[in-house]
């Protein structure tokens, strides 16, 4: 799922060659953002459009030769005129008299062209990785362009790049793999390294091959001069690892135009990829000055007079962490009265935060939907949940773009972040960007391989936990605290996987453990009666509670568990079924039983768990750990393919005896049926589940303001 | 001892009035740190000066009636156009075509009319807690007659030529008192008390008594014909120069408005940090 969707989109059409563009956002100056097409299109500024569309109006472009935009086979359809008369009626067609040209690789020299044939046009150049002939190339390079036309047999590494290679069985697909692996030398740059070969894959040798001979791209002496000529501002932005494009070029680029050149040491040839934040932020500060739309009505307040304020961000994936964040919070003003708590988190914790009254910065509208995505990327009863949350990149950064404006403007003191993963991510990359004390709230430490993931999923599980005790190895003042929801022996005995450390001794050695935090205490023996008469369940009935948590992944289990209900009631004609969709499922899309009541949002859903005589629920921590706490009977069915659900929460519950592992694969409506009516209203010998795990945590953050 | 002495310093005269000048720094643009009233003279500016001219070049003068500069004793000499030409002349010494100027209080007006008469010598301009008479007097300030002779003057009423005559150190303890209103100010209060007690009460009655210091007419016409880049920085806890003046210049300007809140008449004094940093930022922009 994409983290935000064009206003508008369109395609511009040019003797007969159709071009494909969207349009983000508004505001001044807009931003036309130009992708090194056909080799890679206007997907590969993902990372980048959510933020900048938030101040500016930003214009994308395939380009001619891939993504949406026609595939023309022929030399002459890629001249640099034909590319820029694109771009110019891209720019007609948006409705947009004048842009800041941001262009990557060989697109500079496209933006140089417009720049300086139609000076109306261009308020700006922001130029990423130029690949303009103001500088030698590698030699490398010379070599392969020197027998670009020769035919070769089994070529390797950079003479790679040759039309008749391409042209073989999988030869364009192994260039475009050895390119790419040359183009990201920043370590754990998995997701990236997979994103550009896909886009590189969305078009063919063939339009490869025509706009490589059609480029006509200017010499030397050519660019210089195409330079000179140039009167808007311009920057140049140049990765120190570009292993396509040397440093010089882009000096020297912003020595002719009067530019500044910004270096990214330790970066590759695709920043706006693989450092998005920073890039961001560069085009931003650039176009901001252009019309000085950087400065305008502020506030600044003296630091003595400012209250100490928290930002507490609660993990967004469905209802999760919202009762206990909320009760870590109460806990927090209770030893901190004069603290003031803005919330940034999005429904479905919003609708928990107000109704507790919780005040939710504004901003959380600007946050680009979590749970919507992760409902996305479930199938049936099956999650992957570290794919979807490698797929969940581009949110994420323009998640921690909201975050980092709102915790530069609101001068916090203190940020808490439960989850959030945006914000520790991102702050590890960019470590200046930090502001405030930080504390980290997680209820499980480290990616586990799924068993039918194979060596690929185990790799890529061991490079996320690498790169994650990197960044904390390397900046160990990130996290001012970090905190295990839960004990050490809630921990798997697994390590991270390669050479790397058992989970549990690293994290013992880098957490502090709150206990668990269930955010209530569950009612005593003889609070359980009054309660169930409160909520509306009678003595002698039996109540089911089924609940699929907030985000939306539930459909199937929902549709088995009414399935099963009528089975069960012929055995257990006492038996009354509470089925909770959460706010992402209609409840009316399901059959109707009597004595089957399906609800949406229920509000402290955990006191109906409370007085249950059986729950049926997926793997999610907070409510098994609800019933758990609660000592209720419940079936709990991990979603497939989730390793926390299937790993960490099952060792947990398996610690404390609680539950029955169900397999919803191996299950249908007559067993659950059976289990229903076997374990409704028995008894249970669960361990105690601590009542203190709030105010633990709470004590231990306090202890930093 | 100093943070930073200057590059260069000298002294223009005018119209028989010496005025001392020092200039710090090569960076361009120039910045051109103008008086305020004669209350104080350029150390004013000793938080800005060492930052400032690591990036610019940085000029600051006595104002007449002030510090190095001379001290006419006529209020004709203390005119607008008085101080517009001094920094002109010092600006011509100090061999700076153009600057950023950057101006607190009653400097606004001359910088007002720096930008207005002579675009070609500024690049954009800085107003700090200004006085551009936009807005009403603060409501404490109503009850100020400057040349009635009050018997027992209190508060505000202390701010009179009569009065300065004969108990200049008492109204320099009052009114410093209304310019620095932050807690914990104490060596920002003495700064600012030992700049003020090195002129006389006589010499600034003078200042105060000339003809040019228009009302709103005057600034809104000025600000009209402005073309530069504007920044205006205001406390919300000024209590000489109400936040309204500085909200109004920087919508009749066009110019970009920053709230300080929490901070008083002299926050360039008392908050340093931030003010420096709005600064560069700002000359930074017409740098490009």
């Amino acid at each position: 799922m994409r983290a935000r969707l064009p206003d508008r989109d369109g395609v511009v059409r040019r003797d007969g060659v159709r071009v494909a563009f969207e349009v983000f956002g508004q505001g001044e100056p807009a931003l036309l953002l130009i992708p090194a097409s056909p080799i890679t299109h206007a997907r590969s500024w993902k990372g980048i459009v959510p933020a900048l569309a938030r101040r500016f109006t930003v214009i994308t472009t395939d380009g001619r030769g891939t993504g949406r935009s026609d595939r023309p086979r022929t030399p002459e359809r890629y001249t640099p005129a034909e590319v820029t008369a694109d771009l110019l009626a891209v720019l007609e067609a948006a409705g947009i008299g004048q842009a800041v040209l941001v262009a990557h690789c060989h697109a500079v020299p496209w933006a140089l062209r417009l720049a300086t044939d139609h000076p109306e046009r261009a308020a700006g150049v922001f130029a990423i990785a130029p690949a303009v002939a103001l500088a030698p190339p590698y030699p490398s390079a010379v070599d392969a362009e020197r027998r670009w036309a020769d035919p070769v047999e089994a070529p390797a590494g950079w003479s790679m790049r040759n039309r008749h290679f391409w042209r073989q069985d999988g030869g364009y697909r192994q260039w475009i793999e050895f390119f790419f692996g040359q183009q990201l030398p920043e370590p754990h740059s998995t997701k990236q390294y997979e994103d550009t070969v896909g886009w590189a894959l969305d078009t063919d040798a063939e339009a490869m091959i025509a706009e490589r001979e059609g480029r006509d791209a200017p010499l030397a002496s050519e660019a210089e001069a195409l330079c000179r000529r140039v009167r808007c501002p311009v920057r140049s932005l140049h990765g120190s690892d570009d292993r396509c494009q040397p440093v010089a070029r882009g000096r020297r680029l912003a020595e002719l135009t009067g530019g500044d050149l910004v270096v990214l040491e330790g970066a590759g040839h695709l920043p706006h990829s693989r450092d998005p934040v920073k890039v961001t932020r560069l085009i931003a500060e650039f176009a901001g000055k252009i019309t000085g739309t950087s400065m305008h009505t502020t506030t600044w307040t003296r630091g003595p007079c400012r209250p100490p304020r928290t930002l507490y961000l609660s993990s967004p994936i469905g209802l999760g962490h919202a009762r206990r964040d909320v009760a870590v919070a109460r806990e927090l003003k209770r030893l901190r009265p004069e603290l003031e708590i803005d919330w940034l988190a999005q429904h479905p914790v919003t609708a928990v935060l107000d109704a507790e009254g919780e005040h939710i910065h504004p901003a959380s509208q600007r946050l680009a939907s979590e749970s919507a995505h992760v409902a996305s990327e479930a199938a049936g009863h099956d999650l992957h949940c570290f794919q979807a949350l490698r797929r969940m990149d581009e949110i994420l950064v323009a998640n921690f773009m909201v975050f980092q404006e709102v915790v530069e403007e609101g001068s916090y003191d203190l940020v808490i972040g439960d989850e959030a993963w945006d914000v520790d991510y991102y702050w590890h990359e960019n470590p200046e960007l930090k502001r405030g004390q930080n504390v980290w709230l997680t209820d499980f430490v480290g990616y586990l391989p799924m068993p039918d993931g194979g060596e690929r999923e185990a790799f890529l599980t061991t490079d996320y936990n690498a790169e994650m005790i990197e960044h904390i190895d390397r900046y160990p003042w990130i996290r001012d605290r970090a905190i295990f929801v839960g004990n050490d022996d809630d921990i798997v005995p697994d390590t991270f996987g390669g050479n790397l450390p058992p989970i549990r001794d690293w994290t013992t050695e880098h957490f502090s453990y709150s206990g668990y935090i269930t955010g209530f205490i569950p009612p005593g023996p003889d609070e359980v009666a009054p309660l169930r008469a409160q909520l509306g369940y009678r003595d002698d009935e039996l109540v089911c509670v089924v609940a699929v948590g907030g985000s939306g992944v539930g459909q199937s289990l929902i549709e088995m568990a009414v399935a099963a209900y009528p089975l069960a009631k012929k055995t257990a004609p006492e038996l009354r079924m509470i089925v909770v969709t959460g706010p992402r499922i209609d409840p009316a899309a399901f059959p109707q039983h009597p004595g089957l009541e399906l609800r949406g949002y229920v509000h402290r859903l955990y006191q109906h768990l409370c007085v249950c005589d059986l729950a049926i629920v997926q793997g999610g921590l907070t409510t098994t750990m609800e019933l758990t706490a609660a000592k209720r009977p419940f079936l709990y069915f991990p979603l497939g393919h989730h390793f926390e659900q299937n790993f960490h929460v099952r060792y947990r519950l398996d610690r404390y005896d609680a539950g029955h592992c169900m397999d919803y694969a191996a299950t249908d409506p007559d067993l659950m049926a059976a289990q229903i009516t076997e374990l409704s209203g028995q008894p249970v010998s669960y361990r105690d589940v601590e009542t203190d795990g709030a105010a633990r945590a709470a004590q231990l953050i306090a202890e930093l303001i | 001892m100093r943070a930073r002495y200057p590059d260069s310093d000298g002294i223009v005269v005018r119209d028989g009035v010496e005025i001392r000048y020092e200039r710090y720094g090569d960076g361009w643009p120039a910045i051109l740190l103008l008086p305020a009233w004669s209350l104080v003279h350029s150390r004013h500016w000793k938080m800005q000066v060492p930052y400032l001219a690591r990036h610019f070049t940085v000029v600051c003068f006595d104002g007449r009636g002030s510090g190095g500069s001379g001290r006419p004793a006529e209020a004709s000499a203390y005119s607008d156009a008085a101080f517009v030409s001094d920094a002109l002349a010092v600006m011509d010494a100090a061999g700076i075509a153009s600057a950023v100027l950057v101006s607190v209080s009653r400097g606004a007006q001359w910088a007002l009319r720096l930008c207005a008469g002579h675009p070609d010598r500024v690049l954009a301009s800085v107003f700090i807690a200004p006085s551009a008479l936009l807005a009403p007097p603060l409501a404490e300030r109503q009850v100020q007659r400057f040349d009635e002779v009050i018997d027992d003057p209190v508060g505000w009423q202390t701010y009179n030529a009569h009065y300065w005559k004969t108990h200049y150190p008492e109204f320099v303890t009052f009114f410093v008192g209304r310019m620095l209103t932050e807690p914990h100010s104490t060596k920002q209060i003495e700064d600012v008390t030992g700049w003020a007690l090195e002129t006389d009460g006589e010499t600034l009655a003078a200042t105060d008594g000339a003809p040019e210091y228009g009302g709103a007419a005057v600034t809104r016409q000025l600000a009209a014909q402005l073309a530069c880049p504007v920044l205006v920085m205001h406390g919300t806890q000024d209590a000489v120069r109400s936040h309204g003046e500085g909200e109004a210049l920087a919508s009749c300007t066009g110019g970009a408005l920053v709230t300080l809140a929490g901070a008083g008449h002299f926050p360039h004094v008392r908050d340093p940090v931030r003010v420096n940093l709005l600064i560069r930022q700002f000359a930074d922009g017409v740098r490009r």
